[in-house]
């Protein structure tokens, strides 16, 4: 049961990475690489790991994905109003219904398999309260890098995109 | 909650990062201070930087001989780790003097420029001090993000732009490519920390046909020698060394790669012990590789930023030949030839900087015609550093490469030496060519524009002093860097 539900979440994987890849329209990619994502939730899932999972979902699948949506309004890549207005077609609907329904179908599949079990691992490998420990104690360091880091790529990010129209208006006024 | 009391007595050493410390404090309260100066005047967080550079590097010399480590063994704050964080604090601090100037020359007196270059030089010191491959991974993107910054900094001119966006995304590939190493390696033996991963390998009977841990250690390789600019991983050089402002190309080429040599070393020398054999065959390649395509393609290159970054690859390949030996001549010979890099080839972008016009800092040889006769200083300074990136004596560029194909004769690399010697012969073409144009040629430009700045001139002093200092007497400096060997 583990190693077909195995088989089927690593197809639906890797089939849904292909279209995100290959589609022309950006805002479609994002929905298959959600797919992507849920599939990969999963797997981790039947692997022993539902932290990873869970986080697979929180961060991925939601916070990362939505970001990918705000850059694609923000640079306009959205197809033109006249295209939207058609909507799209069954056959840009099928395959994500397909894969959708294969994930549905998965997760209640899923109810009947002892996770992490069939790999020898126990079902809860890393509890939240063992990864906050290994978090804040081993890798204390690291979490105060990142926290560094993200200070400083906000003050980069901020002088980088800042628009520079003063400069220009001193250009054309000297001209 | 006796847990928590536990952990916080257990891996908190704050004295295994105190220099990078302080370092992140001084810039955030240059960032705080720049808020409150008026706009364009960066002088006051100019120097203040540098303060900060120098209380760090005392604090860091204080640390010589206590080794510290911390952070459940994250980090160690030992001499490999102090030599290289002075190399790069070293580094920052002349570049830091040359920029003010340029920085106004080029409009863009912006005080962020400090706070990051800081920031930088902190990364540059957990990617030395790192024995867990998290943190050495953390402090690279540390690293990388200022860096990325830095080189687009110019925002307004799209060859900055150009060099900021290229490095963003080769830099965000092989990042990539080191991360996904790192994850085989920990799949393998269950373990990021360096020593640990070292002694997983040693248990494992067959770990040299083990698929993963070749895999791992290639991929992590990858990474690293991104950084360092070595072929076949560098394209990106070039274009970035020419787009980004001249402090901070003088900069990239010196500071973060001793950082990236120093994290790769520590990885290869104590992880990846059992692999040598293996390892030391692909180095080989990869120094050759390096070498002579930095030497040849140099020869081609009009525009002397070009051409140095061109040289910058070929110096990787020779800093290269001292991972081939695989021994302590070789290594010392890697942390010596950063530190005289470091000397040299910022000289020699200040002086780039001092006789670059507004806007167009990227000098071809004819520009450069009679210099040394109209602005004599800047002609003997620039001739002091090509002597040196050439390797002739007395400069340090010669004890550098000696010490370093010295490493590789002892280990029994004969004809990677002779290779490492040809190419110092056709380096010597590209390099002479410029003293040709500074002295055989008659002037095209009379160099009016050039302002003898005050920091900039301290820099270059300072560079010549290192030069010529480890150049005739290596001994002391070149015991540190034995002392320095783990």
């Amino acid at each position: 049961m583990a190693t077909v539900l195995f088989y089927l979440l690593g197809l639906v994987t890797v089939i849904a990475t292909l279209l995100a890849i290959t589609r022309r329209n950006p805002v479609h990619a994002v929905i298959y690489l959600v797919n992507s994502f849920f599939a990969l939730a999963l797997l981790f899932y039947l692997l022993g790991a539902p932290l990873v999972a869970a986080w697979e979902v929180i961060i991925y699948a939601g916070a990362i994905m939505v970001l990918f949506l705000f850059i694609i309004m923000m640079l306009e890549l959205a197809p033109t109003p006249e295209a939207d207005r058609m909507g799209p077609t069954w056959w840009q609907w099928l395959p994500v219904l397909l894969l959708a329904l294969a994930l549905v179908g998965c997760t209640l599949m899923l109810i009947g398999v002892d996770a992490g079990v069939a790999q020898g691992v126990p079902r809860w490998y890393a509890t939240p309260r063992d990864f906050g420990f290994a978090l804040f104690g081993k890798y204390a360091l690291a979490v105060e890098v990142v926290s560094f880091q993200l200070l400083f790529a906000a003050v980069g990010a901020f002088y980088v995109g800042k628009p520079e129209r003063k400069r220009r208006q001193k250009k054309e006024e000297g001209a | 909650m006796e847990n928590l009391a536990q952990i916080a007595m257990e891996s908190v050493n704050f004295q295994a990062i105190m220099p990078s410390l302080v370092l992140c404090c001084f810039g955030m309260v240059l960032l705080l201070v720049s808020v409150f100066l008026e706009r364009g005047r960066t002088a006051p967080i100019c120097w203040l930087s540098i303060i900060g550079l120098v209380v760090t590097g005392i604090i860091s010399i204080n640390g010589w001989n206590d080794p510290q480590a911390g952070f459940a063994g994250g980090v160690v704050l030992d001499n490999f780790a102090t030599f290289f964080n002075l190399t790069c604090l070293i580094a920052a601090g002349l570049t830091i003097l040359m920029s003010d100037s340029y920085l106004h020359r080029e409009g863009y007196p912006v005080a962020e420029y400090y706070p990051l270059i800081l920031f930088t030089t902190a990364g540059a010191m957990w990617m030395a001090s790192g024995t867990d491959l998290m943190t050495i991974f953390l402090g690279l993107e540390v690293l990388s993000v200022s860096l990325y910054v830095l080189a687009g900094f110019f925002r307004g001119q799209l060859r900055s732009n150009e060099a900021g966006l290229k490095y963003f995304f080769l830099g965000a590939f092989s990042t990539g490519f080191m991360l996904y190493g790192v994850a085989l390696l920990y799949g393998v033996t269950g373990t990021t920390k360096v020593a640990g991963i070292a002694e997983a390998i040693r248990l494992m009977p067959d770990a040299s046909s083990n698929p993963m841990i070749i895999a791992g250690a290639i991929l992590l390789s990858i990474g690293f020698l991104f950084k360092i600019g070595a072929a076949p991983f560098h394209m990106w050089t070039p274009d970035v060394y020419q787009g980004a402002p001249t402090p901070i190309t003088a900069f990239m080429s010196a500071g973060p790669k001793a950082a990236a040599f120093a994290a790769f070393m520590r990885v290869t020398y104590i992880s990846l012990d059992s692999l040598q054999v293996d390892m030391s065959a692909m180095f080989w390649v990869l120094a050759v590789l390096t070498m002579t395509i930095g030497n040849f393609v140099a020869i081609a290159q009009k525009d002397v930023k070009r051409m140095l970054a061109f040289s910058s690859i070929s110096h990787a390949g020779y800093a290269l030949v001292g991972m081939v030996a695989w021994n302590e001549v070789g290594f010392s010979g890697i942390l010596f030839y950063m530190l005289v890099y470091t000397f040299m080839n910022i000289g020699a972008f200040a002086v780039l900087v001092l006789i670059g016009k507004q806007g167009e800092d990227n000098l071809t040889l004819d520009g450069m015609a009679g210099l040394g006769y109209k602005r004599p200083f800047l002609g003997v300074a620039m001739a002091i550093f090509l002597f040196s990136l050439m390797g002739l004596p007395p400069t340090a560029g010669f004890t550098g490469k000696f010490f370093i194909f010295a490493g590789a004769l002892k280990a029994g690399y004969v004809w990677l030496a002779i290779l490492g010697v040809l190419n110092s012969a056709v380096s010597l073409y590209y390099y002479l060519r410029v003293m040709v144009y500074m002295y055989f040629r008659d002037p095209v430009e009379d160099f009016s524009w050039v302002k003898m700045e005050m920091a900039t001139i301290v820099s270059i002093l300072i560079a010549i002093a290192g030069v010529l200092y480890l150049g005739v007497l290596p001994g002391p400096v070149m015991e540190l860097a034995k002392l320095s060997i783990f």
